[in-house]
């Protein structure tokens, strides 16, 4: 005992769950209370800084407003602002009544799990397992559709094998920002990013902003380019005229050796292939004949010209690139985007020239390319009718110069190339090729690769998700008042019954909160839930609510792989973190995980879990399962059991849950082999999109013999890439004459952190974050003041109301909100009222997503009056 | 002996609220009592616009202002420059809220809850807080934040400097040429806020471009 009477005052390492970042974190307990969080200096994810919203989440452990108890519905009606009319019961009572609800399923496949994005590793394979074990296939990430990424995370993942890209700030000079934060807060490795960025501005490194507002990187940035939302590709296309066909300059060695720009594509678009091997074939300039692709006595590749191979006349797909992107005059770019030509001009020719086509620097003994030029994206970009083309057309800046994971260039973040901790080799994640040598992913976050693409084959998901070839998340067709009819149209042979629900608020996240829950979430017969708060989900639809563990409280054996967001770029370290809970859980609050491990056990479907996870721990984690650690489907684990298994196979016997807890992590240097890894794995990558032509062309026969062929429009499943306009881009009405959008300050994390007192006191400061965004002039034109209530309209009537910000870094056509708030839960009082919810205004529906990835189109064409 | 100051890299700074939040967090301040405010707006036209941040701190004033009007004696400056509060000595008056052009000066009238709508009693978090704070300050009486004194003396760096993302913070000695943040100063452009009213702040900002 010390002399203030203190009996205890530890620091413990566990992982932040703030947001998707995981930063590595040390919690301060005094007596059993959390009194500090603080950075932990000895990882990389993160290297001993915290955030705000990090260490706010004090906050969030002890609120008084979170679930404490088990409680069910006993208000019957459900809906928008119900009042479920929560009665306290017992776990026993809880858990019981979910049992039999799952025994008394008309069929198993009526399930529904849908999950957060912020816990990611519980939605790693705790929660497939379940599902594979009970025998269901729904599934949605909550905010996926709207909040998260279709476009960006599928093209990253054909071009990069990674979820995201982000700049190699180590040796980066010049950045093209499209809709996305990455270094100013965004959860993409937060807080390295944010360091290493800053040292990049200081040394000179130059941003360029193509943003409709002026955002945080904006303010930050060297330049900022006014843009109309979702015209990223026009602008990308217009910039890749300017590179290709006015100053005629692109890394041939990486076209040749790393693409297939120099496969030769018939007129009926498709590889000309060789007759005897079906390969792909090429055309020697040295031998003047074609070869295949991978036909080592190749002298030079041609990347121009006309040639006749197989008998049919072909050009190489770079040749045919290069004449597709002068449709993209920058006359009518700047028509599309309200982009200057002179600045889309200049910004291609920086581009250009700070990429240093042909430079190289020496990295550990290695001599690689040096490109520091990198053009990124993400939410911004995506969220529109042209998700992922958006994303590929702006990659493709990157790719023609040769500026992809290699120094300074535009990096795959993770990196995906892993070559596994030094004493186990494991997660071993290098990327390898299909027939036609492009590259494919090894290890993956979501369960279906996104290269080679999905085979269309008659959907047995509730949403059709399964269906189309590159769909991450589908949400047109749950949110429709037609979803009777497409279950029907398609013959999907049962219905929704039973719906769980981990974290997630969806009632505010995927779109107008009525159509969420009339359309979609009413139609399960019984919903439970795990929460920390009774939210706006909770209390429209829920019948029972689990008190869940937050972050603080639970164990979780790896948070920082697969490597999403959470490393840095640059040669540093890898890192293997866990959560452990700093303090034992309050109340009668239980963990999310060891819940299932019972409910799996009294479904009697564990042996099932435990071999499913047995599957899943080797794709999410690279490397199959040692026999000593993997698990015994006769045994019977609890969830710390089952966390040391995975910790014990993955970094050696001596690093299992015990060992981490004293540290948190483990981590060792990375290589220039993976951090720089694209000249060193033997893949090529698109930029002519063959197979999707062929892909598109099957899923539309699949949908036209069920009747629905004009359920997507399967142009968009073209080779080249295209900019295609969203529905606010061809609205003529005059009266609605703004575009609206939203935005993700970086304080708060989506829907999930607004109830947080300090989060909410910096937010009642800040000059934006709860106020609608409008052009100075454009709202004095319209006789508004600053400050004065306005409505803000859809289409379909559907209106939010909010004090305007009239503000001059604000581009003249658009309205900006910050996303996710105007919370109205019972249960959140802290955050009720404040902001608006956007999402309110968002249209769900088949013209407003993307053909090719399914994702929800975010902006809105709106008319906005005084309140 | 020394005089301590700050830098804060405007050229770093992208405005998170970092050092506002884990102010609160390290220093137990109540409701509505920010030592460490982030303050934003906007500059310029359409499309030459800038946001500016500006995370401001006690400027620990050379010549401090709020000094000369206290009428008690409670506000003091130490040998190492850092303006303090004898907390049995303050009275409450606000004089020295009036008298700061830097708005660094905050009295808590009443001690309130984060959380007004919860039932119960206060969180095992917030009752620590308040215990915590109570012990050093209390209600009443004039609180700033004196660059994390109490940190310093173990050895840290105040905690907005040691949390901030974007490394923008530097603490350090101004009296010695050679510490980091002179070095900053004279290499970089380092100026005060407002040094037209003549209080020599010892907080320095570096310049945003």
């Amino acid at each position: 005992m010390s002399p203030q009477g203190v009996k205890e005052d530890v620091w413990i390492p566990t992982s932040c769950g703030g947001c998707y970042a995981q930063c590595g974190i040390l919690a301060h307990r005094v007596d059993g209370v959390l009194v500090d969080l603080t950075g932990n200096p000895e990882t990389p994810a993160g290297s001993g800084r915290i955030c705000g919203k990090g260490v706010a989440q004090l906050h969030t452990l002890y609120d008084r407003h979170r679930i404490n108890y088990p409680v069910k519905r006993t208000n019957p009606e459900k809906g928008v602002h119900a009042d479920p009319k929560w009665q306290r019961i017992s776990w026993d009572e809880a858990l019981d009544t979910i049992v039999s609800k799952f025994k008394n399923m008309k069929d198993r496949r009526g399930c529904y799990f849908q999950a957060t994005t912020v816990q990611t590793s519980e939605i790693r394979f705790a929660i497939p397992a379940f599902m594979r074990s009970f025998g269901f296939k729904n599934y949605w990430v909550s905010g996926g559709g709207l909040w998260c990424g279709n476009g960006a995370h599928f093209m990253n993942g054909i071009t990069h094998a990674a979820w995201s890209i982000i700049p190699d700030w180590t040796y980066n000079n010049y950045t093209l920002y499209f809709g996305c934060s990455k270094g100013h807060g965004a959860g993409h490795a937060a807080l390295q990013s944010s360091q290493w960025v800053a040292d990049a501005r200081a040394r000179g490194m130059k941003a360029v902003v193509f943003d409709p507002f002026l955002s945080t990187q904006a303010s930050k940035a060297h330049e900022w380019v006014p843009i109309r939302v979702g015209t990223d590709a026009a602008a990308a296309l217009g910039m890749l005229n300017v590179i290709l066909n006015e100053i005629g300059q692109w890394d041939e060695e990486y076209l040749k050796l790393k693409t297939n720009a120099p496969y030769l594509i018939g007129p009926d678009e498709h590889y000309v292939r060789d007759r005897d091997t079906g390969k792909p074939l090429v055309w020697d300039a040295g031998a003047g004949r074609p070869k295949t692709f991978d036909d080592a006595s190749i002298q030079d590749y041609a990347l121009l010209g006309e040639f006749e191979a197989q008998g049919v006349k072909c050009q190489p797909s770079f040749a045919l690139l290069r004449e597709h992107v002068k449709k993209y005059s920058l006359e009518r770019v700047e028509e599309i985007t309200s982009v200057p030509a002179s600045t889309l001009r200049r910004v291609a020719h920086e581009f250009v020239e700070h990429a240093q086509i042909g430079s190289s620097v020496k990295i550990d003994g290695q001599t690689l390319p040096l490109r520091p030029s990198a053009a990124i994206f993400f939410r911004g970009s995506q969220g529109h009718v042209n998700s992922g083309w958006n994303c590929l057309a702006i990659d493709l800046l990157n790719q023609v110069v040769g500026a992809a994971d290699v120094p300074g260039g535009a990096m795959g973040h993770g990196p995906p190339v892993c070559h596994g901790h030094p004493d186990t080799g494991k997660p071993e994640t290098i990327p390898y090729t299909c027939k036609d040598g492009l590259m494919i992913v090894k290890g993956w976050v979501y369960d279906h690769k996104p290269y080679p693409l999905r085979e269309p084959k008659p959907p047995t998901r509730l949403d059709l998700q399964d269906m189309f070839p590159c769909s991450v998340y589908n949400a047109f067709t749950i949110m429709s008042p037609d979803w009777e009819k497409y279950l029907e149209d398609f013959k999907i042979d049962y219905r929704p019954e039973i719906m769980i629900n981990f974290g997630s608020n969806s009632v505010m996240t995927m779109g107008n909160a009525e159509d969420v829950t009339e359309n979609f979430l009413k139609k399960f017969g019984f919903v439970f839930s795990f929460n920390i708060y009774q939210n706006e989900f909770t209390e429209a639809v829920a019948d029972i609510v689990l008190p869940d563990c937050s972050f603080l409280e639970r164990y979780t054996p790896c948070v920082t792989f697969p490597s999403t967001f959470c490393h840095p770029t640059g040669m540093d370290h890898w890192v293997w973190q866990i959560r452990q809970p700093v303090v034992d859980p309050l109340f009668e609050r239980r963990d999310f995980n060891e819940v299932m491990l019972e409910l799996a056990k009294r479904l009697g479907i564990q042996e099932k879990y435990y071999a499913e996870t047995n599957k899943l721990i080797p794709v999410r984690y690279g490397g199959e399962m040692s026999p000593e650690y993997a698990l015994d489907p006769k045994g019977d684990y609890s969830w710390q059991d089952i966390c040391d298994r995975v910790l014990k196979d993955r970094l050696g016997p001596d690093k299992g849950l015990e060992a981490l807890k004293q540290t948190g992590l483990e981590k060792w240097p990375t290589k220039v082999e993976e951090m720089y890894w694209r000249w060193f794995v033997s893949v090529r990558i698109p930029i002519y999109f063959e197979f999707f032509k062929e892909s598109g062309e099957k899923a539309r026969k699949l949908c036209a013999s069920f009747g629905r062929e004009n359920i997507q429009d399967w142009s968009f499943y073209r080779p080249l890439a295209e900019w295609f306009p969203c529905p606010s881009h061809e609205e003529t009405d005059p009266d609605f004459d703004l575009t609206a959008f939203s935005w993700r300050p970086s304080f708060h994390t989506q829907s999930s952190t607004q109830n947080n007192p300090w989060l909410d006191e910096i937010s009642v400061n800040d000059p934006y974050v709860y106020l609608i965004q409008l052009n100075e002039d454009t709202g004095k034109a319209k006789g508004l003041k600053d400050g004065d209530d306005i409505w803000v309209e859809n289409k379909l009537g559907r209106r939010i109301k909010g004090p305007v910000r009239l503000v001059q870094g604000m581009h003249p056509d658009q309205l900006g909100i910050a996303g996710c708030h105007g919370h109205w839960a019972r249960g959140t009082p802290i955050s009720r009222d404040k902001g608006q919810f956007f999402d309110d205004l968002v249209i769900v529906d088949e013209k407003h997503t993307d053909s090719l990835t399914q994702g929800t189109d975010a902006c809105v064409r709106v008319k906005i009056y005084k309140a | 002996m020394a005089r301590y100051g700050f830098v804060i890299d405007l050229k770093r700074c992208y405005g998170c609220y970092t050092c506002q939040v884990v102010c609160k967090a390290a220093n137990h301040t109540p409701k509505g009592i920010d030592w460490a405010r982030c303050v934003q707006a906007e500059t310029g036209s359409f499309p030459s616009t800038l946001r500016q941040m500006l995370p401001m701190v006690c400027m620990q004033c050379a010549e401090p202002a709020c000094l000369e009007v206290c009428p008690t004696g409670a506000t003091q400056q130490d040998e190492n420059g850092i303006v303090t509060v004898d907390q049995d000595l303050c009275m409450g008056c606000k004089y020295c809220m009036m008298a700061c052009p830097y708005g660094s000066r905050q009295v808590v009238d009443a001690w309130e809850t984060y959380f007004p709508d919860a039932e119960g009693a206060l969180d095992p978090y917030e009752a620590y807080a308040r215990k915590k704070w109570d012990e050093k300050y209390g209600s009443g009486v004039a609180t700033k934040c004196d660059y994390c004194m109490d940190r310093v003396k173990q050895g840290l760096q105040p905690a907005c400097v040691e949390a901030c993302p974007s490394k923008a913070r530097t603490f350090g000695d101004l009296d010695d040429p050679e510490s980091e943040i002179s070095i900053l100063i004279r290499r970089e452009g380092g100026f005060q806020l407002n040094p037209e009213f003549g209080t020599d702040p010892s907080c320095y900002y570096l310049p945003v471009r």
